[in-house]
């Protein structure tokens, strides 16, 4: 196998990778508090690049507009920001409705109610911007870099840039702040939280504005990075980024970030397998048609094998 | 005896006066209207053939049928008339029973006459809450409080009993006499505005007089099935049985059972408070069904008009959901598992017979077969798609069922995701996004299935959803079907009365998929084809909203659902985007109006939309769905402040990671 | 429920505890905790709060596996057992905080504990074979002769949900249910807890019973020493995990280590408390 695709591979997941990360915090963080699979997660951030293709239409940017300089700045900071609140404030409506009704009733019930809630934004999705994918503006001018045998675009490094930074303030907030601290003991143990004084519902509401937040974000560098969107990557995308945030250990933030990039590692090195229909080893129709098929089959055999990921641990239940 | 039967009948009590007030007019309002809708045409069909001008071929076959649909028909109700009569306690008001069955019977049929069968017991499924929701306002405004269950619980002596037996053959008689004058009534209005000819007259009288004889003898059967309903004196009174062990009467039994479960018990008895709702009339109303849905090809043309074919063709189609309904209802309902994934065993059933029951198979193997032999195959191979996906059923199952249930919720989806890559990709052996054509359908001797003749298949299903009931509701009532409720309840309870946690999940999870490998079979059989588009997620999410809405492990619910998501999925929301065509209609302007703010507005595309919101109210509202199973309201009712609710847990006891979990006291 | 001795010297005990240590983490919930019962014994364990009792039952019907040690039922090791199959072997139990069906009836719910000793299976059940109804009325024969051993109260109600049955009463059932499997052991944790006097001394009446007209071994945990002590053949002490002390009744009441054990708590209490 060549070593210059595998490595080219390499540098896409990373990419890649930081989306999925970004995305599947939001699963790990609320599961961690509540022990609800938000099924909506991957449609929020879906509604994400749609939200920031809007902000971009409306400073008159178009599919093939190019800016640069403190305009270009100016307009990704608020396209960023504005996908990032719209989806917050939607995470936090759908908690409000969705669960905190059903916060007391048996496990399944959120989660129907959250497949529910699955269903309604797609097709909101697709009532906004139609049924067919919607280009996402290409603002930024690209520019290659070739390291060696690899390329890099700015793009990539933009994508990664945002990720790791948004990684690095939320580690910081979960550590170093009183509401980190709070949403961390809630997550332990909800009862002995409130008796401790925690708004519990505060905190849970505020989890999923943050969790929702970073899907926003990653919308917006999902666009920027393959440039068109279309209403359905919600559920497709929300079922990886799910992967990888039980991958690294359901419940463990740390754990959702190495978990994304794996993913996005294993995704693109997947597509290096050869199409065995031609004769000779691989899987019929290569390995990219089966790219999905894998990160599955990965989810079932971790889940069966060590529900617990890779950094996680188990919480234990007081019967 | 003839005496004071002839006192009874023709000079009623005023008690059993009133009833028979209540009860004859409650069944005959209905009665007529039907029958001025499509009875009256179908009766004249079986007398006079050659009036007939629906289009349809009428033979010999036909013509039995309907009359025997007729026949039934009719004596039906006409026991039922005596029955309720009998049943009824008498404390419940006419009026009462007027509106119930206006809301429940009349309006239903209305419905259907206008709007056709589906749209028609679509649109029940919008009013019928609102009912409900207007009635529970006005009690609570009025302090309404519903008499004790058991305050009519009578032993009934000899002389109630002739009593009883006297007011249900006055019933049936009263009913069935009536009933004729006014259909001879109708009828004479007919023939003197020359719609009628003399045969049909004829006709006509013969039943004005064979009705009320007949309904004096249907009485004396009602009058019997009434009176089994009744406590004997033997079963009133205790005793001590075999080894000394206290004998409780089924009286005593009762008497002690709390309010809400009395309240179950009662309705299998008689006199009764809501005879409607009794065990008794269930059986009519069930009997009136069966012979509603087995003879309904034969009847539709009358009811309907032209497009039987086309209506036929729908309901098998409406068939299938309802058999995947049933399984998922194992699954989910009985046992108590997510399945997300429930597609893939579908998508295995279809392909299992369309690889083998097509030119596939002889391109797989290499064995030359007669294209004409593949249909009889389809017998065996129903079986056999069915077990094979049981087996992979046991094969997904065995893994990953000790997961706790959000964690197996998406296994199952997974897997779901999985399947149908997998046929896709596979192309070699599933021939890929081409798909499978030339399924063969089913043989059977003398019967020619193909598009234009949608009848058979429509009876096949029915035949496969009788199977389906059936085996759902024996698994339900017996050892599995305790031992899935306790795993339910409380795991580690069950686990340490001895239930083999893992095998019984297995199991549900196995016959879960066995009937969606019969659905598939069919399917394939039906559509001639396979492909992969037809089995994704969304269908997985559509049959789960099917068992969700209809009632989480109520057979009679997940039914319902299926027929209520199918009518919406496949059926309504087309229709209102036709209608949304067609400048002369309703739809029309609301369509343009909404369009105008939101381009990519059709009603195909708010499907998912409707379904999210459906379940999310569901949810919230009534998470026990439509026609719920009593245990599962129960279930889902109970007081907030019951202990954790134990659901599955991830590492069963006894396996070292338990005891990090869960700390037992 | 077969086996009938005279002296508990002759032959082996039915359960045999030998080194049966549990361990959750850092914490040692019970340690080296050697005891043997033999049949138609009624014995006791007893021991301050948090002492292990209810580990060591866990532990004995498989709900935990013991970090060290060997179980041995009717001579043979349930080590690793599930909790079904060690039902299946003979032992069954009641929980402390009652652990019935609730949205079951009675009768269900002692339908349930019979799920051992009955052998329908799918296709039997499905069509009604002969052998199934036969086997399913003999069960509930069985189940209202069960429920009969508390008195007609309970066969009276058998149509009603647990749920709604007063906390004696579904102790009951909880001890119906699990004399359902047939078993040869029975670990009753806590049975008169949250009852009054005369509800328990009736409850002590029947445990006697148990093992009078039925023959069956008992184990319980129990916090009323008056109770122990009048209705034990013999009573195990545990303390902190540990086995401090064994014997007949008398000689446990006198016994030094026992008295500090329960007083030890009352001083350290009262010194906290100074």
């Amino acid at each position: 196998m060549n070593l210059n695709l595998v490595l080219q591979e390499l540098v896409v997941g990373l990419a890649t990778g930081s989306i999925y990360a970004l995305i599947a915090l939001g699963y790990t963080m609320v599961y961690g508090i509540i022990e609800l699979i938000n099924f909506a997660h991957g449609d929020i951030f879906m509604i994400g690049t749609l939200v920031a293709i809007t902000i971009f239409n409306l400073f008159g940017v178009s599919t093939n507009t190019v800016l640069s300089g403190g305009t270009l700045i100016f307009v990704m900071f608020v396209a960023c920001l504005g996908a990032m609140v719209a989806c917050a404030v939607l995470g936090v409506a759908i908690e409000l409705v969705a669960y905190r009704p059903l916060r007391n009733a048996p496990r399944l019930a959120p989660l129907i109610s959250a497949i529910g809630m699955s269903l309604i934004l797609e097709d909101v999705g697709k009532l906004w911007k139609g049924i067919s994918f919607i280009a996402f503006p290409q603002v930024v001018a690209q520019v290659n870099y070739n390291i060696g045998p690899v390329t890099i675009t700015n793009i990539n490094i933009l994508v990664i840039a945002v990720s790791v930074v948004l990684m690095l303030a939320l580690q910081w907030m979960i550590t170093s702040t009183r509401m980190g601290r709070a949403m961390r003991s809630v997550a332990q143990d909800r009862e002995a939280a409130a008796l401790m004084g925690v708004n519990v519902d505060f905190v849970i509401t505020f989890t999923f504005f943050v969790g929702a937040g970073l899907a926003g974000a990653a919308g917006f560098i999902y666009g920027l990075q393959y440039g068109s969107t279309v209403f359905y990557i919600g559920f497709q995308l929300g079922l990886i980024a799910f992967t990888a945030a039980v991958l690294g250990g359901i419940g463990n933030i740390v754990g959702a970030m190495l978990g994304g990039v794996l993913i996005g590692i294993i995704e693109s090195m997947s597509t290096l397998i050869p199409d065995s229909s031609q004769g000779g080893f691989g899987l019929p129709h290569g390995g990219t048609a089966w790219a999905n098929a894998i990160i599955f089959a990965i989810l079932i055999l971790i889940l069966v094998f060590r529900p617990s990921g890779l950094l996680g641990q188990q919480t234990p239940e007081k019967v | 005896m003839a005496v004071s039967i002839s006192n009874s009948m023709f000079r009623p009590t005023n008690s059993t006066l009133k009833l028979l007030v209540k009860w004859v007019v409650a069944l005959l309002v209905p009665v007529v209207v039907f029958n001025v809708w499509g009875g009256e045409s179908i009766l004249n069909a079986v007398l006079s053939p050659g009036t007939v001008s629906l289009g349809i071929s009428i033979d010999i076959g036909t013509l039995i049928q309907a009359a025997i649909f007729i026949i039934v028909f009719y004596f039906v109700v006409t026991l039922l008339a005596g029955y309720l009569v009998a049943a009824d306690s008498g404390r419940r008001s006419i009026l009462e029973v007027w509106i119930d069955v206006l809301i429940f019977v009349m309006v239903p049929l209305i419905l259907v006459i206008l709007l056709g069968l589906i749209i028609g017991i679509a649109l029940c499924a919008i009013v019928w809450p609102v009912y409900f929701y207007i009635r529970n306002a006005v009690r609570k405004a009025i302090h309404y409080t519903p008499p004790p269950p058991l305050a009519s619980l009578k032993t009934l002596n000899d002389e109630q009993r002739i009593v009883l037996k006297n007011r249900a053959v006055a019933g049936a008689f009263w009913y069935a006499t009536i009933l004729a004058l006014i259909l001879l009534v109708i009828d004479i209005i007919y023939f003197a505005t020359g719609s009628l000819n003399t045969t049909l007259f004829i006709g006509a009288i013969g039943r004005t007089i064979i009705l009320p004889i007949a309904g004096f003898l249907l009485g004396q059967v009602s009058a019997w099935i009434a009176l089994r309903r009744t406590l004997s004196a033997k079963e009133s009174s205790n005793g001590r049985g075999e080894n000394g062990t206290p004998r409780v009467s089924k009286r005593r039994r009762l008497e002690v059972l709390s309010a809400t479960r009395a309240r179950e018990e009662v309705k299998d008895l008689v006199p009764n408070d809501l005879p409607l709702r009794s065990t008794g009339a269930q059986r009519f109303f069930l009997t009136l069904l069966v012979v509603f849905v087995l003879f309904y090809p034969v009847i539709d043309p009358f009811l309907f008009g032209y497009g039987t074919n086309g209506r036929l063709a729908g309901y098998g189609d409406a068939g299938y959901y309802v058999i995947l309904a049933l399984g998922l209802n194992i699954v989910v309902g009985f046992a108590g598992l997510l399945d997300l994934g429930y597609v893939a065993f579908f998508a295995i059933g279809s392909y299992a017979w369309g690889m083998i029951g097509s030119p596939q198979f002889s391109f797989l193997t290499g064995i030359p077969v007669n294209l004409s032999l593949l249909p009889w195959f389809f017998w065996p191979m129903i079986l056999g798609a069915a077990l094979i996906a049981a087996f992979f059923g046991v094969l997904l199952g065995a893994p990953t069922l000790r997961l706790r249930g959000d964690y197996l919720a998406i296994v199952t989806l997974g897997f779901g995701e999985i399947v149908p890559i997998v046929f896709l990709e596979m192309d070699k052996y599933t021939n890929g996004t081409n798909g499978l054509i030339g399924v063969a359908s089913p043989a059977f001797p003398g019967v020619n299935w193909s598009v234009v003749t949608p009848a058979p298949y429509y009876y096949l299903i029915l035949a496969l959803i009788a199977f389906s009931i059936f085996a759902n509701v024996r698994m339900r009532d017996s050892r599995l079907g305790r031992a899935w409720v306790a795993i339910r309840e409380d795991e580690i309870a069950a686990s340490s009365s001895g239930v083999n946690l893992v095998n019984t999940k297995l199991f549900a999870f196995a016959a879960g998929a066995f009937f969606a490998g019969v659905a598939g079979a069919y399917h394939s059989a039906k559509l001639g084809g396979v492909s992969p588009d037809n089995f994704g997620f969304g269908d997985s999410v559509i049959y789960l909203a099917m068992v969700v809405i209809g009632g989480i492990g109520s057979i009679p619910g997940v039914i319902v659902g299926a027929l209520a998501v199918y009518a919406i999925n496949q059926f309504i929301l087309a229709q209102l985007d036709t209608l949304a065509a067609d400048p002369t209609s309703f739809v029309y302007p609301i369509h343009n109006a909404i369009v105008h703010v939101i381009p990519s507005f059709t009603f195909g595309n708010i499907r998912n939309l409707i379904f999210g919101v459906i379940l999310i109210v569901v949810m919230i509202f009534r998470p026990e769905g439509l026609i719920p199973s009593a245990r599962r309201r129960r279930e889902l009712h109970q007081g907030n402040d019951e202990e954790v609710e134990v659901g599955s847990l991830d590492v069963p006891p006894g396996a070292p990671g338990f005891e990090a979990e869960v700390h037992v006291e | 429920m077969s086996v009938e001795l005279e002296s508990k010297e002759i032959g082996e005990p039915l359960l045999d505890l030998s080194g049966a240590t549990k361990r959750f983490g850092g914490l040692v919930a019970v340690a080296d905790v050697d005891l043997q019962i033999w049949p138609r014994e009624i014995i006791s364990v007893i021991g301050p709060n948090g002492a292990g009792k209810t580990t060591l039952f866990n532990l004995i019907t498989g709900i935990y596996r013991p970090t060290s040690g060997d179980i041995r039922f009717a001579g043979k090791s349930t080590v690793g057992l599930n909790p079904n199959e060690i039902v299946k072997r003979g032992i069954t139990r009641t929980f402390q905080n009652i652990r019935l069906f609730n949205n079951m009836t009675v009768m269900e719910n002692v339908l349930v504990g019979q799920h051992t000793q009955l052998k329908a299976n799918v296709l039997g059940s499905l069509f009604h074979v002969p052998s199934v109804v036969h086997e399913e009325a003999e069960a509930r024969k069985r189940a209202i002769e069960l429920l009969g051993f508390f008195g007609s109260t309970l066969i009276e109600r058998q149509e009603e949900y647990v749920i709604n049955l007063s906390y004696a009463d579904r102790r009951r059932v909880e001890i119906a249910r699990a004399l359902g499997a047939k078993p040869k052991l029975l670990l009753l944790d806590e049975p008169t807890a949250g009852m009054n006097e005369v509800e328990t001394l009736e409850a002590v009446k029947y445990v006697r019973r148990l093992r009078d007209e039925l023959g069956v071994t008992i184990l319980l945990i129990e916090h009323k020493l008056a109770v122990t002590m009048g209705m034990s053949d013999r009573i195990a002490v545990l303390d902190y995990g540990r086995k401090i002390a064994e014997g007949l009744p008398e000689e446990v009441r006198r016994d030094e280590r026992v008295i500090a054990a329960y007083l030890g708590k009352a001083a350290t209490a009262d010194q906290a408390a100074e």
